[in-house]
């Protein structure tokens, strides 16, 4: 009972906290009072404290075994070894909802906290901008999503147990890197309406942003590819990416906010596409608010939603309306005074920006159109249909193409004006280079597939480019030395882009070479799969701490040479009763084998799947590069503004007071 | 020729390790079977499940429509007759590729149409261009002062590459 | 303003009163495509007498609910006691007896096993069947789009399906669902 007393007193001192940041630091910048602006720091640390406070009590909740709190009823039980205990708090809608505000808070505060070099006028709108939309997460949780219902006087010995999927150590980082991503989109989407509110879209504003819309990118790379990685070795059907709409839900976000980025770029440089990157700030969270909706107010039927709830649903409807509309028509009002378009030729490194933001945006509507036209097509009375695979790939087979031709070219191309010629000659050479590559990795192969084929080319097409771009900036003579005097933000650049160029040799490799094998095996039989042989030893019984299962024994032999040995599980869980698949991996950096044991098919034979998957790993490492490339630029110096400037920029700031453009 | 080099070396791989004659959980014949196989159970979705394809899902309906794959697949029947034969019994939901109809046609007309009005937009734009750059003083104020706290060399950008 | 600065305000409200309509719906709902279709061929025997043979034509010149069930099925027996109510009120229902094992090539229970279980389970939770029909390879269900038990389709007195449901049936299902067409059925016959 003081648990959830506590818990619920936590939550309302944050709400306190939000509704004070929303409005005292707001009004303060509009009636110049400086102090009143001045307070907005040390209320998102209020915020933050008892957001963090709240969450510890939960923490202890489920530590303590405390099923009086519904939630850890739900979700726990006495029998959950400690870690899972622990990570069992964001494994339900509730609770992970709680951590979800907890990174928003933390969030907050690091604006706080790493902002001197902002004007205090600017660090006002963006902290009260936070505060606002925090309000509505707190509300939500007081109103409709309480992670600390109390059961009593009538509560349960034990608990229901976690969900098995969650039972492992994927689900400890994913969610917390995912939603670090998520909500990282909040900060540049409050610089953005801070932006909008003062009439003021100066690059200066990308400048500020720009860090922050790093850092959540490169959190929700990281959360996809640990979600991607997670479905692989978890669900037990070696596949890596299903296009379901809670993939989607946080792919959009993603692929908004690598537009955002570039987009950034372009601001910050170049003063130009303002009122677009704004657009694009503002779709960036919109989207990860959207895949919130998604998620968990159940209107889609996916892989994993949070029990429904339509209340639920309504309230966060209800806040994307008041959240994203206003700020669409705050956009609609004042993005229109600020066209302020430079000069650039058609050949030009603007172009190819402006280029790579449209493609990625066109990717962005097909994953969303693909994901909600299901739900349209049944409210027209139609039926249900399914979108899915082979929808998704094929548009993204054919986005992809121009998607990576301009990534390889863009960062070789000059500001303001390009000469063709050097251009042409430079896709001359990476083409002839690549193609050679590509022909290499594809003509050894079983077979010969052009998907892989033209999957590959575009992969050494980014490669040979970028490494190309690094060298001409380096110049000649060359030598490594020079190679430390390109800045920081340049190599996260070059990362982001090496990353991407793995990342997609990886899933052509994979999608195209990896073979897979469906067999019933007795003990003693093997069964050969590119040139490695499975030998089946037979299946044992296995408890668990909180399990019972079958498994399964599989030597692996090469050249008759034993390479590893397999085991593959079936486990039930004794609470939930839910079978759950646990393959059997042998990972390199070259290719993954992977075993999961099917069902009992009489006397000693069994169901087995196996699969030889190449280069399934350089999907995730891609995608960690990229992260890397993202904390590389987030550390530049440029982003480090010194506290003196600061004066300077307030005066610089003051003396274009907001209401003055109001006029547009 | 290459067929046969190929035989020949998946014959001498076979034989270098005595393995035994394996049974395959749906045997087929012919390559095309076999890749016609993977692709329906991979694009056909259980119409029992939250959202996974045949291939795997271990719900009863799913290993019943996977045996009817098999079976029709042995009987000669093709990749398109097998699909039209699941979406009899189940409809369109069923498969994973959605059937084009009056409002399906919006996948693929709402991004062709996004594009589309991109580019359009982009080419009138430059065509207006640059009525700017006086509304613009005190944004070029601060902007230069940032740039003057700013050591990178973003001006001098791209060294000699156009020559 | 410029009107184009107001299409994603206009966009993003389309796609709101989308979602909010999207909350009253189950997206998980979906109609029969067996809705006005005639029953498929099929020649099954009766589960507790494998001489007796039925075919599409035992449906003729009935209105007949084909309950989809198991013995294994914890749902259907939920639904056993109402299904008895009425087939006592004078509602033809006929089953279709949907054997659980994934494979049928490996049986957990031998047909004796199943008339047994069945009939202790009819003994003590009421029998709405005329008789059941035995779907031993689910060869039937599968021509039927079945997708588990419980399920069920009323089938009108030309053979052809009228109406289907997924789930239990309970009072609030059979007179929102299948009532409505046992209406037209009965004034029908006044004729």
């Amino acid at each position: 009972m003081i648990l959830s007393e506590l818990g619920h007193f936590a939550l309302i001192l944050s709400l306190f906290f939000a509704g004070m940041l929303s409005v005292v630091p707001m009004v303060g910048s509009y009636t110049n009072n400086q102090r009143w602006m001045g307070s907005a720091p040390t209320l998102a640390v209020g915020m933050f404290v008892f957001t963090l406070i709240a969450y510890a009590i939960l923490t202890y909740g489920f530590v303590t075994d405390d099923f009086s709190l519904s939630y850890v009823a739900n979700h726990s039980n006495s029998l959950l070894p400690l870690h899972y205990k622990v990570t069992a708090v964001w494994g339900g809608h509730e609770g992970s909802f709680l951590l979800w505000v907890l990174m928003f808070t933390l969030w907050t505060l690091g604006v706080a906290l790493f902002s001197q070099g902002i004007p205090t006028l600017m660090l006002a709108r963006v902290l009260s901008v936070l505060g606002l939309v925090a309000c509505g997460f707190y509300l939500f949780m007081l109103w409709v999503s309480d992670p600390f219902l109390s059961l009593l006087p009538f509560f349960p010995v034990d608990g229901q147990d976690l969900n098995p999927l969650l039972q492992d150590f994927g689900m400890i980082i994913h969610p917390p890197m995912l939603y670090m991503g998520y909500v990282g989109f909040a900060v540049a989407f409050s610089f953005a309406i801070a932006a909008l509110l003062s009439g003021k879209l100066d690059s200066a504003w990308a400048r500020w942003s720009r860090p922050w819309a790093l850092a959540a990118w490169g959190f929700l790379t990281v959360g996809l590819a640990l979600g991607s990685w997670w479905a692989y070795y978890e669900l037990g059907w070696g596949g890596w990416w299903f296009w379901d709409p809670s993939e989607n839900a946080a792919l959009m976000p993603w692929l908004a906010g690598t537009a955002l980025i570039h987009s950034l770029a372009i601001t910050e440089k170049r003063k130009i596409f303002k009122s677009w990157t704004v657009l694009l700030a503002i779709c960036a969270f919109s989207l990860s608010l959207l895949g919130t909706f998604l998620i968990r107010s159940g209107v889609l039927v996916s892989v994993h939603t949070f029990a429904s709830d339509p209340s639920r649903g309504l309230f966060i409807l209800g806040m994307l309306v008041v959240v994203i509309g206003s700020s669409l028509l705050l956009y609609a009002l004042r993005a229109s005074s600020l066209k302020v378009e430079g000069r650039y030729g058609l050949i030009s490194r603007e172009v190819m920006l402006f280029g790579n933001n449209v493609l990625l945006s066109v990717s962005t509507l097909v994953v969303l159109v693909g994901t909600l036209l299901p739900l349209v097509h049944q409210q027209l009375g139609r039926g249900a249909i399914s979108v899915g695979e082979p929808f998704f790939n094929q548009m993204f087979t054919l986005l992809i193409v121009p998607f990576a031709l301009l990534v390889g070219i863009g960062p070789l191309t000059r500001w303001k004006s390009q000469a063709p010629a050097y251009l042409l000659r430079q896709m001359l050479y990476a083409g002839t280079i690549a193609l050679a590559a590509a022909l290499l990795l594809v003509l050894p192969q079983s077979h010969v597939s052009y998907l892989a084929l033209l999957g590959f080319f575009l992969a050494f097409w980014v490669l040979v480019n970028t490494v190309e771009e690094v060298r001409l900036r380096v110049g000649k003579p060359f030598n490594t030395g020079k190679l430390t005097q390109l800045s920081l933000s340049h190599w996260g650049m070059v990362l982001g882009h090496i990353g991407f160029a793995i990342l997609l040799t990886g899933i052509a490799m994979v999608s195209n070479y990896g073979v897979e094998k469906d067999v019933k095996l007795s003990p003693g039989e093997s069964v050969e799969l590119s040139g490695y042989r499975f030998a089946f030893e037979g299946v044992k019984g296995i408890t668990g701490p909180n399990y019972r299962g079958n498994q399964g024994r599989i030597i692996v032999y090469r050249d008759n040479q034993k390479i590893t040995e397999l085991l593959p599980e079936k486990r039930q869980y004794n609470v939930q009763k839910s079978v759950m698949t646990e393959a059997g991996i042998d990972s390199n950096l070259w290719r993954d084998l992977f075993v999961a044991l099917g069902e009992p098919l009489g006397e000693n034979q069994w169901a087995v799947r196996i699969y030889y998957k190449p280069l399934v790993v350089w999907i995730w490492l891609g995608a960690a590069i990229m992260a890397l490339g993202a904390l590389c630029s987030i550390c530049d110096k440029r982003y480090r503004v010194r506290a003196d400037n600061k004066r300077a920029a307030d005066i610089a700031h003051q003396a274009t007071p907001s209401p003055a453009l109001n006029k547009g | 020729m290459f067929r046969l080099l190929l035989m020949f070396f998946a014959f001498s791989v076979l034989t270098s390790f005595h393995v035994l004659a394996v049974e395959e959980r749906y045997p087929l014949q012919t390559k095309q079977q076999q890749v016609w196989f993977q692709e329906l159970t991979a694009d056909l979705r259980c119409p029992k499940c939250q959202n996974q394809n045949i291939a795997d899902s271990n719900a009863t309906v799913s290993i019943d429509m996977k045996r009817k794959v098999h079976a029709l697949l042995l009987e000669g029947k093709s990749k398109q007759e097998i699909v039209g034969y699941m979406k009899q019994r189940y409809g369109d939901f069923v498969y994973y590729q959605p059937p084009v109809n009056q409002t399906t046609i919006f996948l693929w007309l709402i991004p062709c149409l996004a594009l589309i009005i991109a580019i359009w937009l982009f080419f009138s734009r430059r065509g207006e261009k640059v009525q700017s750059e006086i509304v613009d003083e005190n944004v070029d104020h601060i902007d230069e002062l940032l740039l003057s706290m700013d050591d990178d060399s973003t001006h001098q950008d791209n060294g000699d590459q156009g020559k | 303003m410029p009107t184009s600065k107001i299409v994603p305000l206009g966009l993003f409200l389309l796609l709101a009163i989308l979602l909010f309509n999207g909350l009253f719906s189950d997206p998980a709902h979906r109609d029969s495509p067996f809705i006005g279709r005639e029953v498929p061929t099929f020649n099954l025997p009766d589960l507790m007498d494998r001489e007796i043979k039925y075919q599409a034509s035992t449906f003729n010149n009935h209105y007949t609910l084909l309950n989809v069930w198991g013995t294994w099925c914890l749902t259907c027996k939920v639904e056993l006691p109402y299904l008895t109510r009425l087939s006592e009120s004078g509602v033809r229902i006929v089953g279709l007896y949907y054997e659980q094992d994934s494979d049928p090539m490996f049986k957990s229970q031998t047909l004796p096993q199943v008339q047994a279980d069945v009939t202790q389970t009819l003994i003590q939770l009421g029998n709405p069947f005329e008789f059941n029909i035995y779907d031993e390879y689910r060869d039937l269900s599968f021509d039927l789009g079945v997708t588990g038990a419980p399920e069920s389709f009323l089938i009108d007195p030309n053979g052809v399906i009228v109406a289907h449901h997924v789930g239990d049936i309970n009072d609030r299902v059979w007179q929102s669902v299948f009532a409505p067409h046992f209406l037209t059925n009965t004034s029908n016959r006044g004729d």
